[in-house]
């Protein structure tokens, strides 16, 4: 198994993490990703899960860009800033 | 796993503080520029919310590097900013030049096929190579990414998509939260209609108003 890791994830200080752990972070990270409902049975190779991560930072990023321009349309048209300050507080608490 | 709830009201809080300050809601802005404010003021909040980890440290330095964002930055975070964009010492690596190192890997890779496998690739090497070019795609798209171990990116990436989930979920409540506010704004004029339809009597906008009505519960005023 540490065959297929590249010695690039070792990291530059002394203490060797094992790859108990590294297979721990993959799986967590397979967890957060959509769809891990389905596949969390079967166990997923690492390079399946770093591709799946890296489509989903992009999606996210393509999200988050796109909320951006929906509330800059919706903010350009609000009146007063009081009916905000009270929406604020209401999601706050 | 899940943003905690701290971190998702230090988010809004930043968020709507940054708003403020980069004044979005004027009508003067152009629609691009208040959405290049309202992304600056997501990122920030993000960053600033989560606390100082090393992809909140390369996105801060990453949005610094433009000269109208260090001001912005500078006023919403205060003393946090010196703090964020000082150098880590734990990950302290000798510059090296990318080529160099790109051509050597290059060389590295095909010494060791040719040792190894002079009939055809042999699939762990295959394996590997792939989980290496995935790992550097990954290293681009994580602030603060290049410099990671193998590691600590993981580690790093999974916080950061745990903070973006959050930031997007967030962002949308916000943008339903506003629109929901817009529509009521609008229904304000009709407010005796509404108070008929919320008794039951029928009304010549019965249904436009159950619609408006319907979003209303979002509100907590």
């Amino acid at each position: 198994m540490s065959s297929r890791r590249p010695r690039s994830w070792q990291p530059s200080s002394a203490s060797r993490i094992t790859d108990e752990q590294i297979n721990d972070l993959v799986s967590k990270l397979q967890a957060v990703l959509p769809e891990a409902r389905i596949r969390r049975s079967d166990r997923v190779s690492a390079a399946k899960v770093l591709q799946e991560t890296c489509n989903y930072i992009r999606s996210l990023h393509r999200e988050v860009d796109d909320l951006s321009e929906r509330l800059s349309e919706l903010l350009a048209s609000t009146e007063s800033s009081s009916a905000q300050a009270a929406i604020i507080r209401s999601l706050l608490m | 796993m899940q943003a905690t709830k701290s971190f998702e009201r230090a988010f809004l809080k930043h968020l709507l503080r940054g708003f403020r300050l980069s004044a979005v809601s004027y009508k003067s802005m152009s629609l691009q520029e208040r959405k290049s404010a309202i992304k600056l003021s997501a990122d920030v909040a993000m960053a600033s919310a989560r606390g100082s980890r090393k992809w909140t440290r390369g996105l801060i330095t990453k949005l610094s590097k433009e000269d109208d964002h260090r001001s912005f930055l500078r006023l919403i975070l205060g003393t946090e900013y010196e703090r964020l964009t000082k150098p880590c010492h734990g990950s302290w690596k000798i510059p090296r030049s990318k080529k160099i190192v790109r051509r050597s890997l290059r060389v590295c890779s095909r010494r060791k096929n040719n040792l190894r496998a002079p009939h055809g690739v042999k699939s762990s090497v295959l394996a590997r190579t792939l989980v290496e070019k995935r790992t550097h795609a990954l290293k681009r798209l994580v602030p603060g990414g290049e410099s990671l171990d193998g590691y600590s990116l993981l580690d790093e990436a999974l916080d950061y998509v745990i903070s973006l989930r959050a930031q997007v979920d967030l962002m949308q409540k916000l943008l339903t939260t506003f629109e929901a506010s817009k529509l009521s704004a609008l229904s304000k004029c009709t407010l005796p209609e509404r108070k008929a339809s919320f008794v039951g009597e029928a009304g010549i906008h019965q249904q436009k108003l159950t619609e408006k009505a319907q979003l209303r519960p979002k509100l907590t005023l």
